[in-house]
Order: C-alpha cells, then structure tokens, then sequence
C-alpha cells in the first residue's frame, strides 16, 4: 500500500467543512493558526476583476520527507503505507520538523506540547480498515479522494490515469503525494492558480518518480508508533 | 588551601563567594531567567486552554464562550508555524559558537607555543565553557523538557539534532579535563599527554562545526541555509570574531589591575587576531550573497532585514576595524572595539535565524504567498517578536555565564596566569 490523496481544488468552495471534520474528528487543538488542514487564499485581479484562488492543502505525506530526516528522536516517522506521522509522546519540540517541512504543514499542539500534522486520518480511520478520510468523507463538492497508489483499479489511480495533475514545490525532492487536479478545461482559472512554469504530470511520467523514491524510503515504514 | 589530584583549591567561605559583588551582578540576570523559566513553563505546562468539550459540557456559559474566543483568536501559543526558530536558537547558536570559538582559539594557541595565551589559558577555557552551558541552558528552555529522556530511549543517529548529545557528552567532559590539566600542571603525566588532549580537542571542535552546519543545512526547504557557501567555515569565521572579543573584553576586566604587562601583552596579541577574524568575516560576507538563494538575499540585503544587515555588518566587521587596524595605545578602544563585534556578531546571528525563516513558505503554487485563514494579511515577509518570558530566559542566560566563572575562579583560581 502507498496511500495518496488527489485535490479537485477547482471545486472547492471555502465552506471548511473539511477542517471542521477534521478538527473534530481528531480532535485537534482549537485555534485559527492551529489546523491539521487549511483552504488558503490568494487573490490576484485580473482586467480589475478580484479572482481568488482557494488552494485546500494539508501535509503532502512526502514519499520522501525531510521531516522525518531531522527528527532527533525518531517522533516523526513513516507509517505502513508511507504516512508521515509525529509522535507526541517522544517529540522533544526542538522544531525541526516544521523548519525541514515546506509546506508550513505542522505546528505546535500546546495541549499536548508537541508537533501536530495530517495523519490522513490513519490512527482513527485507516488502521481501523476504512479507505476515507474525515476532510474527503465530509466534503460536500468532493474535491478530495484519498486512496492507495499501488491499488491499480483503484479510484485514485483510475482518476491521475484520466487527469492531468501537479505537485506543489517538486523543486525540494521531496516527492509530494498530494495531487493538485489540473483545471483542464478551464483555461482561465488554471492559468491563475498556478504558475505556468510548474511541471503538468499524467501518471505514467509521475509514477517512476513515486517508485524510486519509495524503493528508497520503505525500509522505514513501520507500525503505528502507539 | 587544599590539594587534591595535583589541583589546588582555595579555601573560600560560601557565605564570602555569594555575597561578591559579581555574584550580585549573575543574581540580577538569574532573576530574569527565573521569571523567564516561571512564565514559560506556566503557559506550556499548567495554562489551560478550552477545547470543544467544555463546550459541550457547559452549554451556554458565558464563560466557557469568552474561553473558548481566546482559543481560538488568541495569540496561538508560544511557536508560530512559519518561523519555529526564534530567539532562543539565536541565543544558543551564539553562546555555542563563541564559547567553542574561544575554546578553538586557546587550544590552537598551546599548540602553537603562544605563550601568553597559554599562561592565561585556565580562564578563557573556563569562559568558553560556562558561556557553552548558558547555551545549553537557552536549548533546554525551547525544548520540551519532559520528553527530553527520548534522545536515549529512541534515538535518530542520522539527525543533525541528536548528534548534539554524543558532541555535548564528549566535548564537555573533553573541556573540563583541558582545564584540569593547565591547573595540575605540576605533574609529570600530565605534560605528556596534554598534547594528544589539545590535537582531540580541535578533532572535536572541528566535528562541532560540522555537526552545528548539518542541522541548519538538513532543513532543504530554508534556503538562507542550505545556499550559504560552507556554512561550518561560516560559523567557524564568525565565531572567532565573537570569541577574539570575548577575550579581549576578559583579559582586560580580569587582569587590568593584577597584571598589567602581561595584560597589554595579551591585549595586543588578541587585537591581531580580532583584526585578522574581523576581516575574513568581512570577507566572507561580501562574497556569500553571490551564492545565496536569491529570494532570501533579496529580504536580507535590500528588503525588510536591511538595516540590520547593514547595522551587522557596521558593528561587527567596519568599526571594529577601524578601531583596531592603527595600534591605539589605549586599551578603551579595544574594549569599544570588542564591544561593537559582540554586538555586531549577536545581530549577525539572529539575521542568520530569523533570515532563514524570513521567506514564507506560503508560495507553493507559485501564484504569490497565500493566506492561511480570513483572519490574517498575507505575509511577505516573516517575522514574529519573541515572547517576554523568552527573552528573559535569554538575558538570564549571561547571568549563567558570570555564575559559573565565578563559582570555578574562586575555588580553583583559573584566572590566575599559569605556568605549564
């Protein structure tokens, strides 16, 4: 298994009710900077016209995470499944998880002081055999699909198979799993919601890049840290 | 005065050593890192916070409502998700530095046969240590203390942060053992293997440094860190500076009176190599931004950090070396000299820290930075102040520095000048 997540962002209409699902299912520590996931905003105009782009984003569950590399304590780690998790119970909070990661994906859990990210849900749904998240299960525009890479009739594969899709800063080598669904047919709105310059996958040309990265990293996986 | 294991100890009366008037200095910067520690500690460890639950449990209370509005709006805990290093890494990365730096210097000094250096070695080791555990003190503060017991029970021996321990439980003992030998110098064992403890010592010094670098330059995603030319020479040149004038401003507070040939001889000794840091560290400088990555040398040299830079680079390399380049008789200008690199090297760092962070990381589709919630601008440019109880911890850190030297001076006399 290889789990992944694929963002039909195009549908996303800022409702939140994926942070609120997650907050609430895994009960995160309340607070507006205090989020596993997030919609970010970036406005731009376009003609004089404001145009916002919503951006849903979580941690990347990098197949070939810096995170993991700094953690002194070996808090941060891989799941079965290649799910980048924290330990809250052996994190010292030295911070350098957060400073490694570069997608600002964790923060500090004052409750429990140490790091906190996106689990994918694997502690209170995966291992528990359920193949959904909290944010995909409650959104109602059905902009995120979780799912295994290595599951070939698979619905996530069956979807990068027939879309085009992005990962977000591919320059830091971290082989992100978050697939950002490129706006084919909307021309417009994938213009402005992502820099032109950024490399357009199909899965055939992004799946070599996941298998070497994993052949490298899956000596690490291991059991839920309890 | 007593004698054990070839060391002479003084006997001093606890009640004459606390009531010195440097112990009354080290209590008023130790109140601070008292407060420092108290406030720290009651917001991470004993403030309670309202969760959904008391919601629940209290429906309608007024209370619970105006508790849960400061959760969820309120300042957001000590650590900030788009700049996790802050003060205290300043702080730590500067007491480390420079406390090995004078270490290095001193070590490099017997090696070479400086004489003068070497009779004085005892207390700038001495400095260099205490100024080392005020380091270690800073980190222990940002860290989660309770937790600290895994770094042996799970460790990562690959992560720049946990090769920390081996450094620190090795180099230490390394230190406190140079210092043993300078003092018991009478003995015959101990000449013969001081020279296999200073070339060990400059083995682990180097590691140090290298060791220091790797835990910046595994963080991929700040660039300031991963694109600074040889960063463990960069550390290495700009804490000589720091500890050059850290020697300086300690040979002349200790030995000004007692000692005023040597103190002048010492004095001009340390004005060269000062000088002679000062300029690499220019050096090094002005020639380190053609290799960093431009987005972070934009906010350092033109953007919001600039007049730090600037202010930096004045204090730490410009006046300094105007200060000490003409041989001035006088020693108030190596003193003002050594004052504006202290200064100038300390803003370096945190240009070094907060710099790193400076750049947000919020761009990642490349559309321009992002904002996480309707409840905040758009930053361009990263930078939170510190908390109160962090910069106390900080202030209060120097009062660890005075606290030791002074506890070890008056026991075991280092900073008297030494023959060996």
């Amino acid at each position: 298994m290889n789990f992944a997540m694929a963002l039909d962002y195009q549908s996303c209409i800022d409702c939140k009710a994926c942070e609120v699902a997650c907050k609430e299912e895994n009960g995160v520590q309340l607070g507006a900077d205090k989020q596993r996931i997030w919609v970010t905003q970036s406005e731009k105009s376009i003609f004089g016209e404001p145009f916002v782009a919503l951006h849903p984003s979580q941690c990347n569950h990098c197949q070939d995470a810096p995170c993991v590399d700094v953690c002194p304590t070996g808090s941060s780690y891989f799941a079965l499944g290649g799910i980048v998790m924290t330990n809250k119970d052996t994190c010292i909070l030295c911070k350098g998880c957060m400073e490694a990661c570069p997608y600002d994906a964790r923060f500090v859990d004052d409750t429990h002081v140490a790091v906190d990210k996106c689990t994918f849900c694997y502690d209170t749904r995966i291992v528990n055999g359920e193949m959904t998240t909290a944010c995909q299960a409650t959104c109602p525009t059905k902009v995120r699909l979780f799912g295994d890479l290595d599951d070939e009739e698979g619905e996530l594969i069956q979807m990068l198979t027939k879309r085009k899709f992005y990962v977000l800063k591919e320059d830091e080598g971290t082989v992100p799993k978050l697939f950002y669904m490129l706006p084919e047919h909307d021309k417009n709105f994938a213009m402005n919601s992502v820099d032109p310059g950024t490399n357009i996958y199909t899965w055939d040309t992004y799946k070599p890049i996941i298998e070497m990265a994993k052949a490298k990293r899956k000596p690490q996986w291991q059991t839920m840290q309890e | 005065m007593a004698n054990y294991a070839g060391i002479e100890i003084n006997a001093v009366s606890l009640k004459s050593l606390l009531t010195s008037k440097a112990m009354y200095v080290a209590y008023g910067f130790l109140l601070f890192a008292l407060f420092g520690v108290i406030d720290v500690f009651y917001e991470r460890y004993f403030l309670l916070s309202a969760t959904a639950f008391d919601a629940g449990l209290a429906p309608g209370s007024r209370e619970v409502a105006e508790a849960m509005r400061a959760a969820v709006f309120g300042p957001g805990g000590e650590v900030k998700r788009e700049a996790p290093w802050s003060l205290y890494i300043v702080n730590y990365m500067y007491m480390i530095y420079v406390g090995s730096g004078i270490i290095f210097i001193v070590a490099v000094a017997e090696l070479i046969d400086i004489k003068l250096i070497k009779k004085a070695a005892a207390g700038y080791l001495t400095l260099g240590l205490a100024m080392i555990i005020a380091g270690l003190f800073t980190i222990m503060m940002d860290l989660n203390v309770l937790h600290l017991h895994h770094m042996f029970l799970s460790p990562r021996f690959t992560s720049g942060m946990w090769l920390m321990l081996p450094l620190y439980i090795v180099y230490i003992p390394l230190v406190i053992f140079e210092i043993y030998l300078i003092l018991a110098h009478k003995d015959v064992w101990v000449k013969k293997i001081a020279v296999a403890i200073l070339i060990l010592s400059l083995l682990v010094e180097f590691v140090e440094f290298y060791v220091q670098a790797k835990l910046f330059d595994m963080n991929s995603a700040r660039h300031l860190w991963t694109t600074y030319p040889v960063l463990p020479l960069y550390f290495m040149v700009s804490s000589f500076a720091g500890s050059a004038a850290m020697m300086i401003l300690h040979t002349y507070l200790v030995y000004r009176h007692t000692d005023r040939s040597k103190c002048a001889g010492l004095m001009s000794i340390i004005q060269k190599l000062t000088l002679y840091t000062v300029l690499a560290l220019g050096a090094y400088e002005a020639t380190a931004y053609l290799f960093i990555d431009k987005k972070w040398a934009e906010i350092i040299l033109f953007g919001a950090f600039k007049y730090y830079f600037y202010a930096y680079l004045a204090m730490a390399v410009g006046i300094p070396f105007i200060l000490l380049f003409k041989d001035f008789t006088h020693n108030g200008y190596k003193i003002l000299a050594s004052v504006f690199i202290i200064m100038g090297t300390y803003l370096g760092k945190m240009i070094f820290v907060y710099g790193g962070n400076a750049y947000p990381m919020s761009d990642r589709f490349g559309v321009g930075f992002e904002k996480y919630s309707e409840y905040e601008p758009v930053r361009d440019v990263i930078f939170f102040m510190p908390p109160l109880g962090e910069i106390a911890i900080v202030v209060g850190s120097f009062g660890i520095i005075i606290l030791l030297y002074k506890v070890v001076d008056t026991y075991f006399s280092v900073s008297k000048m030494q023959e060996h």
